[in-house]
């Protein structure tokens, strides 16, 4: 089975990021990971920090309607492309604007999160416009260690949080914190791209 | 905004508030949408949901018609009553209006069928 990358037109979207290398890899993660997210029966899915929406795009078009697919983002432009991406490919999406998945309640079967990896200063991390998109404070984890340390509230007993990192995140060092908490981690898929190399991790709970 | 996702979404956060649940609805603009129908996909999510909230939310929309105030036993093998909970939970959408806070009366508005739930550096 391959997986296409979903319909988007983000023209009238300068402000979302447009879906890249990373996105691509995350996608071909989800494609590699297949058979395991389809047996698995996931129930309720969520996508943090959607952007355009093509990931979760990408997910609904696997699972179709055995699963409900939850997104966030913290741009309301983004909100709006994704609400578009869904009609674009006919898949219902249930996009909220919020930070991470704070107002949401339910633990998650799936969670996607491509994070704002890029290593920056702190001072970069403002507002909702593009840069959020990206910036990811010093060594790119501010926002993903944040999701790091509450993923055990929000993913349930049987869940898996696809993570996308780049290696100057110090991966040794969250599988480390990570395993410390109980939780597995596994390496899905990598790749090296001009100035930078890209993983996705999955994290379960073991 | 399905009425599903009105039945995960909270308030907490909010700074003093403790429960900020279920989260009153104020629709000015309710529509309701087809999606395919999948018996074993609504069997799983009904333990995930509250549902009285889900139930009132419908009432309040106007749209409960004969949705059961409570989920029947072996509900997984009843089609009937699974038709129904698979309307309310994900046919009936709020494109325009607010989700209020039960406890501090912050609101939260609907357009286009996304809720915003973000808050203000000084309210969290």
């Amino acid at each position: 089975m391959s997986l296409q990358t979903p319909l988007y037109n983000l023209n009238d979207f300068p402000d979302v990021y447009e879906p890249s290398e990373d996105t691509h890899l995350f996608i071909d993660a989800l494609e590699k990971d297949m058979k395991h997210i389809i047996n698995s029966k996931p129930t309720l899915a969520c996508e943090i920090g959607c952007g355009s929406g093509v990931l979760i795009a990408a997910l609904a078009k696997i699972l179709k309607s055995t699963c409900c697919y939850f997104c966030t983002d913290i741009n309301p432009k983004a909100c709006i492309a994704t609400t578009r991406t869904a009609k674009m490919n006919k898949v219902p999406l249930e996009c909220t604007r919020m930070d991470l998945t704070t107002n949401l309640k339910c633990k998650f079967d799936i969670i996607l999160f491509n994070p704002p990896y890029v290593l920056t200063e702190e001072l970069e991390i403002f507002g909702c416009g593009l840069n959020r998109a990206f910036a990811g404070g010093l060594r790119g984890r501010s926002v993903t260690d944040r999701l790091l340390n509450n993923l055990n509230d929000i993913l349930s007993d049987n869940g898996v949080c696809y993570l996308l990192l780049l290696k100057e995140n110090n991966i040794g060092e969250i599988g480390e914190k990570m395993g410390e908490k109980g939780f597995k981690i596994k390496l899905v898929i990598q790749r090296k791209i001009p100035g930078e190399h890209l993983f996705v991790y999955k994290f379960s709970k073991a | 905004m399905k009425l599903l996702t009105h039945n995960m979404l909270t308030s907490k956060c909010v700074k003093g508030v403790n429960v900020g649940y279920p989260l009153t609805i104020n629709a000015s603009d309710v529509r309701v949408a087809d999606v395919d129908f999948n018996p074993d996909f609504i069997s799983r999510l009904i333990p995930k949901i509250d549902w009285p909230v889900l139930y009132n939310a419908a009432e309040s929309l106007g749209h409960v018609e004969d949705l059961p105030k409570e989920t029947p036993v072996n509900y997984e093998n009843n089609e009937e009553f699974l038709k129904k909970a698979h309307r309310a939970l994900l046919e009936v959408e709020v494109v325009h209006g607010e989700l209020v806070c039960p406890e501090s009366g912050r609101k939260f508005p609907i357009n286009n069928g996304i809720p915003n739930m973000l808050l203000n550096e000084d309210e969290v």
